[in-house]
């Protein structure tokens, strides 16, 4: 089976400067990978490597086995939504149909199969009556759920989120973890970045847990344990 | 009320106008979303020195070549100077603002005999539009509204979730260099007819006061185009009442200005009773 994603000693950073080592790391289709770790660990930077966004150091960084750069037409990103602007004049449709402009070109117009994928899109995420609402007047879940709409509509083989359950519902967490284990099922890879370690354990198939550099990686059951958590958030972690 | 405009140099005032607000609506929605207000500033008074180059260089055929090099230049260079984190884009672009205006009143200071044109320059004027002037708003027009219909999908994009762009796979950097371009030449034609000082009020009013009333981009830029269209009708006939018939000698482009400006005012109830309404 070919690997989403395949890192070997890799150390990631900005003008030389390293943020994040010794990166070891695969993840197949339909796997889901959480990365775990306090607030400036490293988590965003090592999902902005998988789109070619970060500097790789050192070591050997692959996606779908080439450069992460040549990858991002199959990889698809889920921003944090505090990231933008509330106020932004844009519908709902407007924003997942963003999904979709890399396939449409500049200055197309979109085709009906744009059209559809957004309404399906919006569909898996519940939101369907939402979409000639303005984005910025949906709840933060929403929000989220929106901008997973938009990743789908792009329908990536691997999908980075970049800590989708801050400050969203549970309303919302239900439909994003639903959306997420069927996305998985039908073979994509998913990299869920969050600092939520119950939701890290029950959603992944596999950790990695990081702060500064890779403390470990495997199943939920062998890294989400005392030992290398009080490695990666330091000896007077509560646990 | 048409009479006025039968009058060659006035029918043409109002043309320059109309082909003005058919760019300056759109794009100043992309100048309000991008927060780019202090860049449009920025750009029509580096435009200043270039214009004086121009001038000295080539005389008054000479200022359009030059404002479009200085334009396109500043267009370039603030692109570059705000991509890096290091310094910030305020900061950058006052660097610039500040040294090329300063440049161009040391060359306007250095001789006297061509103050009064390129005062002109500082302030516009409307009422003696070329046909040759017209033909190449015209065509700075076109090539502004192409450009913005190439563009326009992906600059929403990358200014609604930057990151978001980027890992799609666009160059952030040559989506900004767009837009400032875009931004350089609306400021290039507009310059002649109501100035350096007063061209910034094209770019920046008709947005803000179209945002009061609709929370659509496509809505925002019609609204703002009609908006100038209103203004620069009734400040060329208002300009044109109050001196032949009052005396008062009243700018066509400050009245048109003037008349923007009071229409953004005139709109603010309508936002506050819109958010009155979305709460309730």
């Amino acid at each position: 089976m070919s690997t989403a994603v395949e890192y070997r000693g890799v150390s990631l950073g900005y003008q030389g400067k390293p943020a994040l080592t010794d990166v070891d790391v695969t993840l197949h289709p339909g796997q889901r990978l959480a990365l775990v770790g306090p607030n400036g660990a490293g988590k965003s930077t090592l999902i902005k490597s998988m789109l070619g966004l970060v500097d790789v150091l050192h070591g050997d960084a692959a996606v779908f086995g080439s450069d992460p750069k040549s990858a991002r037409g199959r990889a698809g990103y889920v921003p944090q939504t505090d990231s933008l602007d509330a106020d932004f004049p844009i519908s709902v449709r407007r924003v997942v149909m963003m999904g979709r402009y890399r396939r449409i070109g500049w200055w197309r117009p979109a085709r009906a199969e744009d059209r559809r994928a957004v309404a399906d899109a919006l569909d898996r995420v519940g939101l369907t009556d939402k979409a000639g609402h303005r984005f910025g007047t949906l709840s933060g879940g929403q929000q989220q759920r929106v901008l997973l709409a938009r990743a789908i509509a792009a329908e990536p083989r691997l999908l980075l989120l970049d800590e989708p359950f801050n400050g969203v519902d549970v309303l919302s967490q239900e439909a994003i973890v639903r959306v997420l284990r069927e996305l998985s099922a039908e073979g994509t890879a998913l990299v869920i970045s969050t600092h939520d370690l119950t939701m890290a354990g029950e959603l992944a198939d596999l950790v990695c847990l990081v702060n500064g550099r890779q403390w470990a990686a495997g199943p939920p059951d062998e890294t989400l344990t005392a030992g290398p958590l009080r490695k990666a958030y330091g000896e007077r972690a509560v646990l | 009320m048409i009479e006025p405009f039968q009058l060659p140099f006035m029918g043409r005032a109002l043309a320059e106008i109309a082909l003005l607000a058919l760019i300056c609506g759109p794009v100043s929605v992309f100048v309000y979303a991008r927060r780019l207000s202090f860049v449009s500033d920025a750009l029509t008074h580096t435009v200043f020195p270039g214009a004086v180059i121009g001038f000295v260089a080539g005389g008054l055929e000479g200022v359009f070549l030059g404002a479009l090099v200085a334009a396109l230049l500043t267009a370039v260079v603030l692109t570059v100077l705000t991509r890096g984190a290091r310094i910030s884009d305020d900061a950058a672009t006052a660097v610039v603002l500040t040294a090329m205006f300063s440049i161009g009143v040391v060359l306007v200071s250095r001789r006297s005999s061509y103050t009064s044109d390129l005062t002109s320059f500082l302030f516009g004027r409307l009422l003696t539009v070329t046909p040759q002037q017209l033909a190449e708003t015209a065509v700075l027009a076109a090539v502004v509204l192409v450009a913005l219909l190439i563009g326009a999908r992906v600059m929403i994009f990358r200014t609604f979730d930057p990151a978001g762009a980027a890992a799609a796979g666009y160059r952030i950097a040559w989506i900004d260099l767009w837009l400032n371009v875009i931004v350089a030449l609306v400021v290039v034609a507009a310059v002649r007819a109501v100035g350096t000082i007063l061209v910034v009020a094209l770019l920046i009013v008709p947005a803000a006061a179209a945002r009061m009333v609709s929370d659509r981009l496509a809505v925002m830029a019609v609204l703002g185009t009609v908006l100038i269209a209103g203004a620069g009708y009734a400040g060329l006939l208002l300009s044109w009442t109050a001196s032949l018939e009052y005396g008062v000698a009243l700018t066509s482009a400050s009245s048109v200005v003037l008349l923007l400006v009071a229409f953004y005012l005139l709109l603010i109830p309508v936002r506050l009773i819109r958010s009155a309404g979305a709460r309730t």
